[in-house]
């Protein structure tokens, strides 16, 4: 991820998988609900207490009132001492000790409409719950003062105590469990359902339109063993329909030598050897074509067998050939070169390489260098060369990099497809480079041994 | 190229057979090789073929491989039971494998459709002229594996294989030289003879000397043992011993 990314790609990026995301929206769904639930029962729980603990309190404070009511004056403040315990102590005086307002007063307020609901008998005589006069400022100190029949008060202070346990534990716990619970389900559930697209991402990118179609297996869910058999079927009607082009390409290729065979003949019978020479040179360069495009269409289906091969002796072939017909061409380097390959291949990929750069580049240096198990050999002319961007277009078919390009130098752009090819058949490599001093360098490696390179 | 290339004596009015399911085609190279001195009989099809066989003593068969019915493998393949008269095989098919199996059902030479005409006059002439030198001891079909000093060529592939079994390979005219020096070992061959047996096929008027042609051809099969001797002011001499066998 490149750094500076906004946060919305960063998180794309993070949720690029299937499985991410799909962990992703059951972790939040499930976690949602869970959240949900555990605070719904919370709330409801923790009513419950609170309603239980004000009723206790209420039924204690009554207990209270009624045993201290029971004692004369001057035994009270002892009963009242003993009857203190826990977060109440209570006090006997003549005054209230509550004050009502001060800081905690909303709750407190509340606090005593609960107690006068629980036990109305609690507030016959009079209730006052406040802060404590003497400690104003303390919201956690409140003091109840419950007026006695005789006019005296009961004091209870009371340390407000928070009704809620602490159980953070056990709401981390459940929810971490619950969202591991949810990633392995997800991942589970992911893997079953992507194993089908993982596949037909494997077959996609193998399938080349030239060679047979690997079909996929038509298994999953319903959606996926659909979307297989679509698959396959768009496979075979592709294959089908490369395989039907290149038929008729090849056919019409093929059809096409008879009648140059037959204009061959008659051109023999015209009287002008100037009109001839150019009439027979006219079909020598469509026989080229339609050599070279039946090659590129046999492309690596040749009959021809792997052998011993010296690759020096074939490239002396063509460049004594090519000099023999008027070509600046030089051989250099090893005397012999030994590899696996088949003959005939070899011999036109390099002669459409060599003969590429007397063509475009007026002469070709030939040399032959074995590095290892590795035969490197190079080809340089000292043409305008290929631009970096131009590169791959040169090793398309078809492609003839120069539109304006006089005809008369012949060819479809096959010549450099076909030896790629055929060099790649061989486990080799065909790179283009320019010179320093001017010119396009082809550079081809090749194992001595390819099956064993394979 | 000059018109109507001189003649040489051995084959004049030699008898060709051309076969061919293509009446145009029939024609037109009937037409050719008439114009350059030889007599042409031509069949369409198997039943023709047998029957102008009958008919005349045939020097030669130039045979389409495509043919309805029978096809030339087939009829190449009968032919040779009863008779060794050379066959050139003619093809659409450019594939080597084709080559080979017509070579291998007994064909002499091979031409790929489209062929240049001069090509197949070229073809005519070298395989009459071998078929005539090495007559009846080679028949065709027989005697396709030539060795010598451990190196092999296969004259049915076109294969010149090394002592180590690395496959050497020549071009057109390096392989008519070899020919013709391995069809006569230890004896002196003039620049003219060589010039003269690796033009037969080629046919383009051929600059280069046949010097360089033969230093080539030593490059490639010389490694440490001298074979294609100079002897000067007559020609060239091969030295090896040369045998011969069935594929």
């Amino acid at each position: 991820m490149s750094v500076g990314a906004p946060p919305g790609a960063r998180l794309r990026a993070l949720l690029d998988g299937l499985a991410a995301r799909t962990i992703f929206v059951v972790l939040i769904g499930i976690g949602a609900v869970h959240l949900i639930s555990l605070w719904t029962y919370r709330h409801a729980l923790s009513q419950q207490a609170e309603l239980a603990g004000d009723t206790r309190l209420a039924d204690q404070l009554l207990g209270m009132k009624r045993a201290v009511m029971r004692e004369p004056p001057a035994a009270r403040e002892a009963v009242a001492h003993d009857l203190s315990g826990g977060p109440l102590e209570a006090h006997w005086s003549q005054t209230e000790h509550a004050t009502p307002g001060g800081p905690g007063a909303g709750h407190w307020q509340g606090l005593a409409e609960r107690l006068r609901q629980a036990a109305p008998e609690l507030g016959e005589d009079g209730l006052v719950i406040g802060a404590n006069r003497r400690n104003p400022d303390d919201p956690h100190l409140a003091i109840i003062s419950m007026k006695l029949p005789d006019g005296t008060w009961l004091n209870v202070s009371l340390v407000s105590t928070s009704p809620h346990p602490a159980d953070g534990h056990g709401t981390l716990l459940s929810t971490t469990l619950m969202a591991l619970g949810a990633v392995l389900v997800s991942v589970v559930l992911v893997r079953w359902l992507t194993r089908p697209l993982t596949a037909f991402a494997a077959a996609a990118k193998d399938f080349s339109g030239s060679a047979a179609p690997v079909t996929v297996r038509e298994e999953g869910p319903r959606e996926v063993r659909a979307l297989a058999a679509a698959f396959n079927e768009m496979q075979r009607r592709i294959f089908r329909l490369v395989e039907d082009r290149t038929q008729a390409l090849a056919a019409v290729s093929h059809d096409l030598k008879t009648p140059i065979t037959r204009l061959r003949l008659r051109a023999e019978e015209i009287a002008d050897p100037t009109l001839r020479g150019a009439i027979a040179d006219d079909l020598g360069e469509m026989e080229r074509m339609l050599d070279q495009t039946l090659a590129y269409l046999r492309g690596e289906r040749t009959d021809e067998a792997m052998q011993p091969v010296d690759l020096v002796a074939v490239l002396a072939t063509i460049c004594g050939d090519l000099s023999d017909a008027g070509a600046v061409v030089t051989l250099e380097g090893n005397r012999s070169a030994v590899l696996e390959g088949r003959r005939l291949s070899l011999k036109r990929a390099f002669g459409n390489i060599i003969e590429n750069a007397v063509k475009y580049g007026g002469s070709a240096e030939v040399a032959v260098s074995g590095k290892g198990d590795t035969i490197e050999v190079t080809i340089a002319d000292r043409g305008p060369g290929i631009a970096p961007e131009d590169r791959d277009r040169a090793l398309a078919p078809f492609v003839r990099l120069e539109p304006s390009r006089n005809q008369a130098t012949g060819g479809f752009g096959l010549g450099l497809t076909i030896a790629k090819t055929i060099m790649t058949g061989h486990g080799g490599t065909l790179e283009l480079s320019n010179r320093a001093e001017g010119g396009l360098l082809v550079t081809v490696r090749l194992p001595t041994d390819a099956v064993a390179a394979s | 190229m000059p018109d109507g290339s001189p003649v040489p004596s051995d084959r004049s009015m030699a008898k060709i057979l051309v076969v061919d399911d293509d009446s145009e085609i029939l024609g037109l190279v009937a037409r050719f090789l008439r114009s350059n001195a030889f007599e042409v009989l031509t069949a369409r099809n198997g039943a023709e073929m047998a029957a102008s066989l009958q008919q005349a003593r045939i020097d030669l068969i130039v045979l389409d491989l495509m043919l309805p019915g029978a096809n030339g493998l087939d009829l190449c393949r009968n032919l040779r039971r009863t008779s060794a008269v050379p066959v050139i095989m003619l093809t659409a098919k450019g594939d080597e494998i084709d080559r080979i199996i017509g070579l291998e059902v007994g064909a002499d030479d091979y031409l790929a459709k489209p062929f240049n005409p001069r090509e197949l006059l070229a073809r005519i002439s070298a395989v009459l002229r071998r078929t005539q030198a090495h007559a009846p001891d080679t028949a065709a079909g027989t005697q396709r594996l030539v060795r010598f000093a451990g190196w092999r060529l296969d004259t049915t592939k076109r294969e010149l294989t090394d002592p180590r079994g690395v496959i050497v390979d020549l071009s057109t005219g390096e392989y008519d030289l070899l020919i013709a020096f391995l069809d006569a070992p230890h004896r002196i061959l003039s620049r003219d003879f060589l010039m003269d047996a690796t033009r037969a096929r080629t046919q383009e008027a051929f600059d280069r000397s046949i010097d360089v042609q033969i230093s080539r051809l030593r490059r490639k099969i010389e490694v440490g043992q001298e074979m294609i001797k100079t002897v000067r002011g007559a020609g060239y001499m091969f030295t090896p011993d040369v045998t011969r066998g069935p594929a």
